[in-house]
């Protein structure tokens, strides 16, 4: 189809533009390389019982699932120090106690999940863990088992699934049961003041971190995937 | 000198540097590592391509710094 435009330029003069116009005939492999790199935010798209909504970020490869978590299953080695319980997770003779962690308001904690189909199967790619602070930052938590970019190290468990709210599922349960070692560690310091409890009549308190900033006990983050975190 | 943009997570910062100022200067630049927070174990990238250490940092370039993955010691 041609189309003739008649432009009357700012200084008067007439100008004629002749557009051609065609339709493409554009291969499915030639649109999935155009659109390689868009992705779709969908917001509130599934709810993990006990834990909260999940919001996917779907691509053309793999979707990132992010659930806005509220605590941090510690099932880890403890010490009274001072009337205050903090985390040994490199001793091997104190005490082994489940505890969990809530966060502070200020402290938003969303755990992540990559998910890919195969074969009509949702299978998981990997799960991190960031701290995000009001400013939108990401952070590593001081704890083991997490490396530099936020990436989990959970153990083996079952990465196929046959829906997606299965996956999400399974892997929060794994994170809910899964031992925290001394794998990964760095100074236990950072992590004695950040997550610290109190032992009350019948249970353990979780007591505020002891920095004026947050963040300074943390590393701060940045990866390509946490471009596709929802918050 | 040379004029560079430097990011890392939701922060950035614009800075003149030395006209031989390569990613590997910028990844190592405590200057620039205090300015933005990134720590050792970093990558450098422009235009979601990852670039060597001994590059020199083209003037007017937007450099996107990430944080890369570790393995178990």
């Amino acid at each position: 189809m041609e189309k003739t435009e008649i432009i009357i330029r700012d200084n008067g003069t007439l100008t004629e533009r002749t557009i051609q116009e065609r339709d493409l005939k554009a291969e499915g492999e030639v649109l999935d390389e155009l659109t390689a790199d868009v992705t779709r935010v969908q917001r509130n798209v599934l709810v993990i019982p006990d834990w909260g909504v999940a919001h996917a970020n779907v691509g053309l490869e793999d979707t990132i699932w992010s659930v806005g978590i509220k605590r941090i299953p510690l099932k880890a080695r403890f010490k009274l120090v001072n009337s205050v319980l903090v985390p040994m997770f490199a001793s091997m003779t104190d005490l082994e106690m489940p505890m969990v962690w809530w966060a502070p308001p200020e402290v938003r904690l969303v755990f992540v999940v990559r998910t890919t189909l195969e074969d009509d199967f949702v299978t998981i790619g990997g799960n991190w863990l960031f701290a995000y602070s009001k400013d939108n930052n990401g952070y590593r938590l001081p704890l083991p088992n997490l490396h530099d970019e936020c990436s989990l190290c959970t153990g083996e468990f079952e990465d196929s699934h046959t829906t997606a709210q299965s996956a999400l599922t399974a892997s929060l349960e794994q994170f809910n049961r899964s031992k925290w070692n001394a794998d990964l560690m760095r100074t236990v310091a950072q992590s004695q003041q950040f997550f610290r409890f109190r032992p009350t009549n019948e249970t353990f308190e979780t007591l505020p971190i002891v920095a004026a900033d947050w963040t300074n006990l943390c590393d701060k983050v940045g990866t390509a995937l946490m471009d596709r975190v929802i918050l | 000198m040379k004029k560079i943009t430097v990011e890392y997570g939701v922060d950035s910062i614009t800075k003149q540097v030395e006209s031989g100022f390569t990613f590997g200067d910028l990844q190592q630049c405590d200057s620039f590592k205090a300015a933005l927070g990134y720590g050792d174990n970093t990558k450098a990238l422009v235009n979601g391509i990852e670039q060597s250490r001994t590059t020199v940092i083209p003037d007017g370039a937007v450099v996107r710094i990430e944080t890369a993955a570790n393995t178990k010691a």
